[in-house]
């Protein structure tokens, strides 16, 4: 079996996140492979659709959930509308993990910041119940969520279950014109929520994840609160093929995000050019 | 002692090999439409070969990196699926007079070929290859080997470095793979005493030496350094974005990976060769595009080349063989460009 060649899954579980969003939770067809995959947060696959091609997603779920993995993914291009026609018992192919992933074990004893914007939630979700799923291991936890509208918030029955829960902090927000009558969220965008939030940097690393507007909004946010940008964790969402650092297409400058990613730290950021 | 391989010997090696069944490739000449061109092709009669033709207009790349590869087939009914594997082990093939530039790319593309994870594909054709690369006897005012650390002579990629002494060609078995050739082909290549006729080829080096002289280091530092700088908005604007130039250099072997339909519930995936220049290739889902605009697109390709791919696998990405300057519609000059970027340099190196 060569470097391109997938493993086969199979969906167990389709869920409608919003109207154009969906998390397919996926389980590997040879059960040898099953029991022996393993993965750390933060690291991504190439999943596809026989007849339409790869496309490259983190890993949506825990790695402290075993025996499945789950992609969420927004409906935007020949492979994500592909994906979207499939049903339960399909098959689908997946290649990985790859790439590098968050420091949870140095995280331990911390504090942990999530900020996410939209479906830039899906790679942080994976670390918030990594988090969640070791809770004593590590101090305050706070996560801080926004999207364009209500109806755009992803993991709305987890965003509920996290609200619920007394040992972390949830705020959420919608931008302006996307509250609905009932919303008891903020109306903003994420960086002035996280200045709401003011979560206190002492002790403390932050997940940042979202659109290229939010990350390049929040993280020189948090460094003047005080986060150390070494402590300031992203992860780059660059097109990709081969995940494998051959085909050359993720490079932000020197770096393959492939490769030497898609973790970065803010501090890693500042020396590579604004290419992502 | 030298080597020597008269034409005719050479001509008897390629037939035993055709006869073996081994795939011979070699520059053949061509004509379309009235305009003749050399190009890297499989021979079926030594005849064919053209060794002291002009430079093949494609590279020598194509036969470790197919423009299209299967990587896989499957088959599909009712959302269950079968995978047939494609093999990554592939029949003999001998390339006889492969241009210096050439040979040298495969061994460059081998370092990211390598990074980590083995690519089968690559290093099964690679395996698969024999090179005989020939010295070069003549140039033009696009090549810039010499530029980029290489010559009309060099040995690198190669297993065995034919150089041109009259109607034969001196042998210089490179490889562990040109010793086994050269074990079976001993009777055709016998030792001579005659004194080295003075670099055959030193005329070319001179010639090509002429058209570009640069300090690599000095110049990946600057480019190190100056990821913004007017100059890239300059070079570019003339630049259609058509890719043209990475589908003709030795070393580009950026690819895409796409599946094709080949009947009801069938089909194959399959890696096709890409390249940097059409704003496709980093656009994401989005509809974000990290690299906006042409210069920023082309920066891309001098710093894969020049400063990427040196800081990470210490070898430049480019072997001087001129092709992206023939082929370019628009007139861009790499030879030119660098010259400019190297004069940059050297500038802000005395202001140091």
């Amino acid at each position: 079996m060569n470097l391109y060649q997938p493993n086969l899954v199979r969906i167990d579980e389709i869920i409608e996140e919003t109207a154009d969003t969906r998390t397919l939770k996926l389980s590997f067809q040879d059960p040898e492979i099953a029991e022996g995959f393993d993965f750390k947060a933060g690291q991504f696959g190439e999943y596809s659709v026989f007849g339409a091609g790869e496309c490259t997603f983190c890993i949506a779920s825990s790695p402290t959930r075993k025996g499945y993995i789950e992609a969420s993914f927004k409906s935007v291009g020949k492979v994500t509308q592909a994906m979207r026609r499939l049903n339960v018992g399909d098959t689908m192919g997946f290649r990985g993990p790859y790439g590098n992933h968050f420091p949870i074990d140095e995280m331990k004893g911390k504090n942990v910041v999530f900020i996410a914007g939209g479906i830039g939630l899906a790679p942080v979700r994976c670390v918030i119940w990594n988090t969640l799923d070791l809770r004593d291991q590590f101090k305050d936890l706070t996560i801080i969520y926004g999207a364009r509208s209500v109806s755009d918030l992803v993991y709305k029955r987890e965003l509920q279950e996290w609200g619920n829960r007394s040992d972390v902090k949830l705020y959420q927000c919608v931008d302006p014109g996307g509250e609905t009558p009932d919303w008891t969220g903020d109306v903003c965008f994420v960086p002035a929520l996280v200045e709401k939030a003011a979560p206190a940097p002492q002790d403390s690393y932050a997940v940042v994840c979202g659109p290229p507007i939010v990350i390049s909004l929040t993280l020189p946010l948090l460094e003047k609160m005080g986060f150390a940008p070494e402590r300031i964790y992203t992860t780059l969402e660059n097109r990709m093929k081969c995940g494998l650092g051959k085909c050359g297409r993720c490079n932000v400058g020197p770096v393959y995000v492939c490769k030497d990613g898609p973790v970065f730290t803010s501090a890693q950021l500042k020396t590579l050019p604004p290419e992502y | 002692m030298r080597r020597m391989l008269s034409r005719t010997d050479l001509d008897a090696l390629v037939r035993d090999l055709l006869g073996a069944g081994t795939r011979v490739i070699a520059p053949v000449r061509r004509k379309v439409q009235g305009r003749e061109f050399v190009e890297y092709a499989p021979v079926q009669n030594p005849e064919e070969i053209a060794l002291d033709g002009s430079q093949p207009v494609r590279p020598l790349k194509q036969v470790v990196f197919p423009p299209t590869e299967t990587l896989f087939n499957y088959k599909q009914d009712k959302g269950l699926v079968q995978i047939q594997e494609a093999p990554t082990t592939f029949s003999d093939t001998l390339v006889i007079g492969a241009r210096p530039c050439d040979a040298a790319a495969l061994e460059i593309v081998d370092r990211v070929m390598d990074w980590d994870y083995h690519d089968e594909f690559w290093f099964g054709h690679r395996q698969a290859t024999t090179v005989v690369a020939v010295a070069c006897t003549d140039s033009d005012e696009s090549c810039f080997c010499t530029a980029v650390g290489l010559s009309p002579e060099s040995t690198r990629g190669a297993d065995w470095l034919l150089i041109p002494a009259g109607s034969s060609f001196e042998v210089r078995v490179v490889t562990p793979k040109g010793e086994a050739l050269l074990e079976s082909n001993k009777s055709r290549c016998p030792e001579s005493d005659v004194p080295e006729a003075g670099k055959a080829s030193s005329a070319v080096e001179e010639k090509v030496r002429a058209n570009l002289a640069m300090n690599p280091a000095k110049l990946q530092e600057w480019l190190g350094a100056h990821f913004e700088h007017p100059l890239w908005q300059k070079i570019a604007l003339r630049c259609h974005g058509c890719g043209a130039c990475a589908f003709v250099c030795p070393t580009c072997h950026c690819f895409d990976i796409v599946d094709e339909l080949e009947g009801v519930g069938r089909g194959a995936r399959r890696r096709n060769w890409d390249a940097c220049q059409p704003a496709l290739f980093t656009l994401h889902g989005s509809g974000h595009n990290p690299r906006k605009d042409q210069s920023a697109r082309f920066r891309q390709r001098v710093m894969h080349k020049f400063s990427i791919y040196p800081s990470r696998f210490g070898e430049i990405l480019c072997t001087g063989c001129g092709r992206c300057i023939r082929v370019c519609a628009a007139g861009m000059d790499l030879i030119a460009i660098l010259a400019e970027i190297g004069q940059n340099a050297e500038e802000a190196g005395s202001t140091l």
